[in-house]
């Protein structure tokens, strides 16, 4: 039964490591949209995404504990312009693992390229591309990772209800993120010869490496912009820095399903983020869509730091760049 | 290993970075408060910052519902440089749209507005 789980296992591996690495954050207008743990933010800054860490259950029969450990660092090269690289470290519990004792090793490594597209500070909406590669055998088979890799074309967006009227100032707060993504392997499918135990004979497996559709989205309501745009409640300083969040991140394999199928497998993540003036941390529980996605609630948490605030005249500005930089409206301290 | 690299990367960016470096410059608190109603009309405008400004490039405006300034000249900075207060006309009662935008030290530029009321 196993044996036969192990490529999905793989692929879903390498889609929850997809959705597990650390991501960026943007400002347009009065509206900060922290950088997100599910999925991507349309932003592009300098930043760093050290650790973040997510336990949880697969949904491969039999179900096992996986543990990852990631980091990204996001440079950007002009304002509009960056580039992150994100390398994540994961521990399958047993029976996971290609022999079912456990296995750990890092996954491959992503690199993501960005490019703000359009900016519109009074209606706080913001758009960019980018382009997510997944470094084919650069990370360790026991875990997953595979041989080929994956490049996949993003659109990214984001919209604060900042705009509505002063008759919905409670919604004000609201903003609402998602990306589309469409990852496209670099092989179509992968050939495995086996030898059977008892026969001696060889066979040949063959696991079509699927297209998929990477989509997710998130619901905010920014307290910080409550308080400095909307109304000073006098809530306590702790309150107004977080951020309750809802993140949906899903991967829909949608060409070359012959082996994977085309179940849409992913996480509705609900949890809380704290805004610092030069971090912030985040704490999220990853709720799987159905079984494939995970057999129980699992937990996500990030630290994540400001470069643009903690270096802001050397690694945390763009290499090609004016010498005044945007900002991040809020609260304080 | 890896654990301890990042414990180490952790411990060198919480504890050094904050006697460094500087952040944006965020609106604290103002006087009248965000989204409040007042009685009577202030005499000033006053936001308090998280980080010391430029006084050069931070700035107030002030407009009521027909989109008109109330100001009484420049916005100053003033105190230990994290306030800035311009003073205003005598307000009749309605909404005021504060707008602001301001110039930290270590040049990260930040904007913002909200409302008050007065006498409703």
């Amino acid at each position: 039964m196993f044996k036969n789980s192990w490529p999905l296992a793989m692929l879903a591996a390498i889609l929850a490591a997809s959705t597990t690495s650390a991501r960026a954050h943007e400002i347009v207008g009065n509206r900060f949209f922290p950088a997100t743990l599910a999925i991507d933010d349309p932003g592009v800054n300098d930043e760093l995404s050290l650790p973040t860490v997510s336990i949880s259950k697969t949904g491969d029969d039999p179900s096992f504990k996986q543990l990852d450990v990631s980091g990204e660092f996001s440079k950007r090269i002009t304002e509009d312009f960056g580039v992150s690289f994100a390398p994540t470290w994961s521990r399958l519990y047993a029976p996971g693992g290609p022999n079912m004792t456990g296995a750990q090793g890092f996954q491959n490594l992503e690199t993501t390229f960005k490019y703000r597209l359009f900016k519109n500070p009074e209606h706080e909406f913001v758009m960019s591309v980018g382009l997510e590669i997944e470094w084919g055998g650069s990370g360790a088979q026991g875990v997953g990772s595979e041989r080929f890799t994956v490049y996949t074309p993003t659109v990214y967006f984001g919209k604060g209800f900042g705009d509505l009227p002063t008759s919905l100032n409670w919604a004000r707060p609201f903003a609402i993120t998602g990306q589309f993504g469409y990852a496209i392997p670099g092989s179509s499918k992968l050939a495995t010869t086996t030898t059977d135990p008892d026969t001696g004979e060889q066979n040949i497996d063959t696991e079509f490496n699927p297209r998929v559709f990477n989509w997710g989205a998130t619901l905010q309501y920014s307290m910080p912009y409550l308080k400095a745009t909307v109304a000073d409640l006098g809530l306590p300083d702790f309150v107004n820095r977080l951020i309750p969040i809802v993140e949906a991140s899903m991967q829909t394999p949608v060409s070359n399903t012959a082996t994977s199928g085309t179940v849409t497998t992913g996480t509705i993540n609900p949890g809380f983020i704290y805004v610092g003036n030069k971090y912030q941390i985040a704490v999220e529980a990853m709720i799987p869509v159905n079984r494939q996605s995970g057999t129980n609630v699992g937990i996500i948490a990030q630290l994540h730091f400001y470069l643009d605030d903690l270096f802001p005249t050397t690694l945390g500005r763009p290499i090609f760049a004016n010498n005044i930089s945007t900002g991040r409206p809020m609260v304080g301290r | 290993m890896k654990q301890r690299i990042y414990l180490l990367a952790f411990a060198v960016f919480h504890f050094a970075a904050p006697a460094t470096a500087f952040a944006h410059a965020q609106l604290d608190h103002a006087v009248p408060k965000v989204g409040s109603s007042v009685a009577q009309s202030p005499k000033e405008v006053v936001l308090w910052f998280t980080e010391k400004l430029e006084p050069a490039f931070s700035s107030i405006e002030i407009r009521n519902e027909q989109g008109a300034a109330v100001t009484i000249g420049k916005a100053t900075v003033v105190g230990d440089r994290t306030q800035l207060r311009v003073p205003v006309k005598s307000l009749p009662p309605g909404t005021y749209k504060v707008i602001w935008r301001v110039l930290s030290v270590d040049t990260h530029r930040t904007q913002g507005d909200f409302t008050f009321r007065v006498g409703q």
